[in-house]
């Protein structure tokens, strides 16, 4: 199965070229097209705010649910097509769109922008799966391996996050990126933070520069939602609390719907050895090996932020998104040619099954004896031996 | 009419809220709309306001300028860039400027007409209330920094920025001892002379007056600076003026044996168009951090250090993630000055690149 030759150190040299080759050819044709792209998107948002919150404050009762995909529509495109791909920086090359640039770009999610991306786009995506490095190993407590250290906790994590947490994935970044989480596991876990990813404080602010960063993400989200826009119905002889309701769904389902797609994107075995990030061609393998894309069309890609194509955007995280089914016929010939692992789930629904009962599995204190899978790049390293 | 009530409405915001609320509110509502409606709070730029403009001397006029949110608070002695697009052609001419006052909300410059120069032509033909300009954030590292004795020696519009160190002092409990020595033309052409006068009761400010040509100066600064100030090698001293008076006061300082690290000087050297070969660049290399608004140098022995790697040797930050340029998490765009490596268009990847160039300035 294995290519003999593939964990020489010449072979990886030539993963790693042939993948540069891929970002070089697209990073050239960069140019107007993404501009367009990125704007028709914030135009269609825009659209469905207004038809949203249009149809919400208009219609009498139960009815001003109509309204409420519609806001869905808007609150989604802003979070991940929008927020999260802006925030990589893959349209801070462009002049005249500063609203798009990564550091000037304000979120319409709950979540701290220059923590966002200190976490995510600099430790997730360089460290991803590797253990007690990779935050998104457990967004809060999951124990999505057997390294983890198993605590009573870990029996109920999967209703506690599909009832609980899930619903409030956005609000729950920043406790990831700016420290909250590690001071809960150390109140209540035995062993607090082992197994687990802690804050790196990079920007070494203090607690309260942190909390402060914390509150104001989410009073900006809740001001609108659940202060401005149902106070205008108020004032205008609508109903607040219709409105107010109404604004709460629709957060609710971009919050589930967006933590389905992201947890759906890696598959959190095997563990990535640290110190793939030394060869950038291994480091490239390691991407591939923890990735993993589920299929569908353009427009549904755009609905989850292109994260579907989580493998492309792993290898070329400031590309920008509407590129990656593109590079993704790129990437494929290349991981044939080398036998490399490129990973797909048939649809979103297996994803998601397939991640549950992961959840599942690793809930119980047994798997604690089941062997590691070995990533790829160990597999290499023993075989060539 | 609705630009009056902006006028009006303008200093009370940032006294009111304040410039960290207005950034978190203006930020967080930017649209094409309220950039419309107010481009001067609903903006990605730092823009400042002409609030007041005050007639000093025959040819020098103080502006009072109202910064919006994305102004840093200032130190006193600190300068800002002033960016005027004056002949409309697309490359717009920057000039820097020392802060000769620094209030609660509001920071002045003031201006000497240069018959020759671009930018102060062109503010005092033009710049009047209710202008506003695109500034920077202050900058600069002639600042004080709690020494116990010092003294000032500033010629011309050198004064501003001792001025705007001086004036500081008036507000502190713990006064430094301060001897200031000013040296301009005429009565008539000095700057602040009414301000310096009232304090002058004190006997710490010097203002002296000389018609002399530029080669009587020469003979004519030592003997009187050791005069006035026995204890001048005890004092830390702060030197800014134009260049010759500059360069006299230096040769007499290391004349007699004065310890030329206690001394600032202030350069307002212009940013300089570099040419040099981009593979060959070996100098020192001055760095500009935008955002930040962190300058710092580059040694010329650490050339062969990413930009990301001698920042850290500055004890500077980036945001960053793998060291290799693949994550992109370090990306940030370059202003002006050159870089060697991974680039995109005006994006650098400093984990990646190496400074080409004397002067970087980075966003």
């Amino acid at each position: 199965m294995s290519h003999s030759s593939t964990s020489s150190e010449q072979n990886y040299d030539e993963i790693h070229q042939a993948f540069e080759d891929i970002k070089t050819k697209h990073r050239d044709d960069l140019g107007e097209k993404d501009i367009r792209y990125i704007k028709k998107i914030r135009r269609y948002s825009r659209i469905f705010e207004v038809i949203g919150r249009g149809l919400i404050w208009i219609m009498p009762g139960p009815l001003a649910l109509i309204g409420v995909p519609f806001l869905f529509l808007h609150r989604n495109l802003e979070a991940i097509e929008i927020g999260h791909n802006v925030l990589h920086g893959q349209y801070d090359s462009f002049e005249g769109i500063p609203q798009f640039h990564s550091k000037k770009f304000r979120w319409k999610a709950p979540i701290d922008e220059a923590a966002w991306r200190q976490e995510h786009n600099g430790i997730h995506h360089v460290h991803t799966n590797v253990y007690e490095k990779d935050p998104d190993l457990n967004h809060g407590f999951l124990r999505t391996n057997a390294q983890v250290p198993h605590n009573k906790w870990h029996y109920f994590q999967v209703p506690i996050y599909l009832f609980f947490v899930y619903p409030a994935m956005l609000y729950n970044f920043n406790a990831q990126n700016l420290g909250a989480n590690d001071k809960f596991r150390e109140r209540r876990f035995p062993l607090g933070n082992k197994g687990y990813a802690t804050f790196e404080n990079t920007e070494e602010l203090t607690e309260d520069a942190a909390k402060k960063r914390h509150q104001r993400a989410v009073w900006r989200v809740w001001a609108k939602e659940y202060g401005v826009f149902p106070l205008l119905a108020l004032l205008t002889g609508s109903g607040f609390f219709k409105v107010f309701l109404a604004n709460m769904l629709a957060d609710v389902l971009n919050n589930y719907w967006i933590a389905l797609t992201i947890q759906a994107t890696h598959l959190t075995e095997p563990l990535q050895p640290e110190d793939a990030l030394k060869s950038k061609g291994k480091w490239y393998v390691s991407q591939l090996d923890s990735s993993v894309n589920f299929k569908g069309t353009r427009k549904q890609s755009i609905l989850w932020g292109h994260l579907n194509y989580q493998v492309e955007h792993h290898l070329y995280p400031d590309l920008p998104s509407h590129r990656y089914p593109d590079i993704a016929i790129e990437v494929q010939e290349v991981c044939k040619k080398y036998n490399l692992p490129y990973k797909t789930n048939k649809n979103w629904w297996q994803a998601i099954s397939n991640y549950i009962g992961l959840l599942w599995r690793f809930s119980f204190k047994r798997s604690a004896s089941v062997p590691l899978e070995p990533s790829f790049l160990e597999k290499e390293a023993s075989n060539a031996k | 009419m609705l630009n009056n009530m902006k006028n009006t409405l303008h200093p009370w915001v940032i006294k009111k809220i304040g410039r960290d609320w207005l950034e978190y509110v203006a930020s967080n509502t930017m649209n094409v709309a309220t950039e419309a409606f107010d481009p001067f709070i609903w903006t990605y730029d730092c823009k400042a306001k002409i609030v007041e403009v005050r007639q000093e001397t025959a040819d020098t006029k103080t502006f009072v300028l109202l910064p919006n949110q994305h102004f840093k608070q200032p130190l006193p002695g600190q300068h800002i860039e002033l960016t005027v697009d004056i002949d409309n052609t697309g490359t717009p001419v920057a000039r820097c400027y020392t802060l000769s006052e620094i209030q609660q909300d509001t920071v002045s410059i003031t201006v000497k007409q240069n018959p020759d120069g671009k930018m102060s032509n062109w503010l005092h033909k033009y710049g009047r209330e209710g202008m506003i300009l695109d500034i920077s954030s202050p900058r600069g590292q002639f600042v004080y920094r709690d020494q116990e004795k010092i003294l000032f020696i500033s010629a011309g519009s050198g004064i501003t920025p001792c001025y705007s160190i001086y004036k500081a002092f008036e507000t502190q409990i713990n006064q430094p001892d301060v001897a200031f020595y000013y040296r301009s033309r005429t009565p008539d052409e000095t700057i602040f002379r009414q301000q310096l006068e009232q304090t002058k009761n004190d006997n710490s400010v010097d203002i002296s007056y000389s018609r002399h040509s530029e080669e009587e100066k020469t003979s004519y600064l030592p003997s009187q600076l050791i005069e006035a100030y026995p204890d001048i090698k005890e004092r830390h001293i702060y030197l800014c003026g134009p260049e010759p008076f500059k360069n006299d006061v230096l040769s007499y300082l290391d004349d007699i044996g004065y310890d030329l690290n206690n001394l600032e000087v202030e350069h307002f050297a212009p940013l300089q168009a570099t040419s040099q070969s981009v593979d060959s660049f070996t100098g020192e290399v001055s760095v500009l951090l935008k955002s930040k608004n962190i300058r710092f140098v580059i040694d010329a022995k650490d050339n062969d250090k990413t930009l990301l790697e001698a920042a850290e040797a500055n004890g500077v930050q980036f945001e960053h993630g793998c060291r290799s340029g693949m994550c992109g998490t370090c990306r940030t765009n370059l202003v002006s000055g050159e870089v060697n490596g991974q680039q995109l268009g005006k994006s650098i990847y400093p984990c990646a690149t190496y400074p080409a160039s004397a002067e970087l300035v980075i966003e």
